[in-house]
């Protein structure tokens, strides 16, 4: 019976989803604590969770005012980026694909050069919505070039990368005629977590809040989408169905972190990679996990972006693939070695 | 109870890839598809799978097959998609999904999915991820999944194609553990010899029509046979009575 029950590992395990959670709650209460001004750790949690002994006047109003918004909205856009790509590698078979692959990246990027490269000051404010929008719309564009709109996998990608060039080249055009927004058009690309007041992370938490439960919802069905159509649909799913959800969940959380915080770059590649290396398991079914660590990552990235240069500010992308990079080199390397 | 297919076309576009075909299909039997490439069999297996639109009818126990999800087929693709990631025993266990829902195999599921394991040589390598198996290996796990599955009917295209003769037996012989179990087996294949020594019933397809079809030795000694391949096969009876179909240089050679 032992031999019986050793032949298929639980397909959810407890424990690294209980792993996740601890070292997200211990390196959040940590990005809090650490910055020009160091608040010392256990005050943090006190104030955090309401315990007598919190702090007050100015430590307060830097942690809830100021650091706390910029954590949540780093735990909100590194789990929507952890968790679509995940999902982008499953449903494309592609382990490298990343949250940007259809378009959502370029598309955002169009828009948020638009927004700032008009000449009416107001649509300045309104970059988010032009990012999201230019990001969603990237998409849908590519799943309506792709022929028909339950395309297979491999057209809904080339149809992407041609959706991407396009927007990219406007966006180059558009940049070209205004110089002047060279600079900030630069930075955004890069990507930072400085836009955090309560209202983002409000409107934020909503979207990616939504795309994730979805995704999670349907993250075990995901596997099916590793086999071929046919090998799927006798398992009991409809993969063009699944497919259109996983994708257009995924689009929503990357949208939203995009027009929240830019573009920031690898996470949704390096997450995934690791959690599969750590746990051993196809990586559907540790998305909960996966968002988890990827929220952990950015919290943890954003926090060296705002240390290292004290008081200047890097830009969070460069940390993510200076870190990511090659520790992605390591991970490929070890599981090459284990044999895997 | 049978598969009664009735006047079954199917078109991608403007090509006919099946013409206007009628069959019947016993259950509980092994029944080989065989002709030449781009004859319409695996477009056949699709329709049968019940995923592929068509016109005309393939009734499955007196049920439509088109979208019906209540019919439990397992399906064994030439060359399948290989998940990233997944073990050998992670995959065997997709085959459950349907009755225990996805990723809660029961402790029953379990068990059964050991003894196949077991039975198709794979114990031992269940923590092996699936990316690593051989060709061999890798038919051999498809099989299980399909038989952790339980299904009714199981529809396999070219389980052997891609595999030297060794392999190409032991994966027979683990098909024919599916028949023990009453499942109704439809498979393609290239190899006729093959098909008559394991399937009971053989259909000759060629350009999207049947041409013949009937139980194995009915097909195997009919002179329409040779008619499908253009003459350009010889078939022998070896001394134990096995029939051995092999290629011949054409027209010249009537024996």
């Amino acid at each position: 019976m032992n031999a019986e029950r050793d032949a298929i590992a639980k397909i959810w395990n407890w424990r690294i989803t209980a792993f996740c959670a601890l070292i997200l709650l211990f390196v959040a209460i940590a990005a809090v604590s650490f910055g020009p001004i160091s608040i010392n750790f256990f005050k943090v949690f006190k104030t955090l969770f309401d315990l007598p002994g919190g702090a007050s006047g100015q430590d307060r109003t830097v942690i809830i005012q100021l650091r706390l918004p910029r954590v949540i909205l780093g735990v909100l856009v590194g789990s929507a980026l952890a968790t679509s790509g995940a999902v982008y590698q499953t449903v494309f078979h592609n382990p490298l694909a990343d949250p940007y692959l259809l378009g959502a990246a370029s598309g955002a990027g169009l828009g948020a050069t638009i927004a700032l490269t008009s000449s009416h000051h107001n649509l300045v404010g309104a970059l988010p919505i032009f990012a999201f929008l230019g990001g969603v719309l990237a998409v849908f564009t590519s799943f309506i070039i792709s022929g028909r709109f339950f395309a297979d996998p491999n057209s809904l990608l080339l149809s992407g990368i041609a959706v991407g060039s396009f927007a990219t080249a406007i966006q180059t055009y558009l940049q070209q005629r205004h110089s002047s927004a060279l600079r900030p058009v630069y930075s955004w690309i890069l990507g930072d977590l400085t836009s955090a007041t309560w209202s983002v992370v409000g409107w934020s938490a909503i979207y990616i809040a939504i795309a994730l439960l979805i995704l999670f919802s349907v993250a075990k069905q995901l596997d099916g989408l590793m086999l071929s159509d046919e090998e799927a649909y006798s398992l009991g799913i409809n993969p063009k169905k699944l497919r259109i959800i996983a994708v257009a969940a995924a689009t929503l959380a990357t949208a939203t972190a995009v027009s929240a915080s830019g573009l920031i770059g690898f996470v949704g590649i390096v997450v995934p990679h690791l959690v599969r290396g750590l746990t051993h398991r196809v990586t559907n079914r540790s998305l909960i996990s996966i968002a988890m660590a990827g929220a952990a990552f950015l919290v943890l990235a954003d926090l060296g972006a705002r240390t290292l240069l004290s008081p200047a500010e890097l830009p969070i992308g460069v940390i993510t693939a200076f870190v990511g990079a090659p520790f992605f080199l390591v991970v490929l390397r070890n599981r090459r070695k284990a044999g895997q | 109870m049978t598969i009664v297919v009735t006047d079954l076309t199917v078109r991608y576009g403007e090509k006919v890839v099946l013409n206007d075909i009628s069959l019947e299909i016993s259950s509980g039997r092994w029944t080989c598809l065989v002709g030449p490439n781009g004859a319409g069999k695996t477009t056949f297996l699709k329709v049968l799978l019940g995923m592929a639109p068509y016109s005309g009818s393939i009734s499955d126990q007196g049920v439509e097959v088109f979208k019906n999800h209540n019919r439990n087929v397992a399906f064994v693709p030439q060359s399948p998609q290989i998940p990233q990631g997944m073990t050998v025993a992670e995959y065997v266990a997709l085959g459950r999904s349907k009755k225990d829902g996805w990723g809660n195999e029961s402790l029953k599921s379990r068990a059964l999915i050991h003894k196949i394991l077991v039975q198709t040589h794979l114990f031992g390598m269940h923590h092996n991820l699936v990316t690593h198996l051989s060709g061999g290996e890798m038919q051999r796990a498809l099989i299980a999944r399909a038989l952790a599955q339980e299904p009714e009917l199981i529809l396999l295209d070219e389980p052997t194609s891609a595999l030297d003769l060794h392999h190409q037996i032991s994966v027979l012989n683990n098909i024919e553990l599916l028949k023990e179990e009453g499942v109704t087996i439809i498979s393609t294949m290239h190899d006729i010899t093959l098909a008559a020594m394991f399937a009971e019933q053989i259909v000759i397809m060629k350009e999207g029509k049947v041409l013949l079809s009937g139980s194995s030795h009915e097909v195997i000694h009919s002179q329409e046979l040779k008619k499908a391949f253009d003459n350009r096969i010889d078939v022998y009876t070896l001394d134990s009575g096995r029939p051995v179909i092999i290629a011949s240089k054409g027209e010249a050679k009537e024996k």
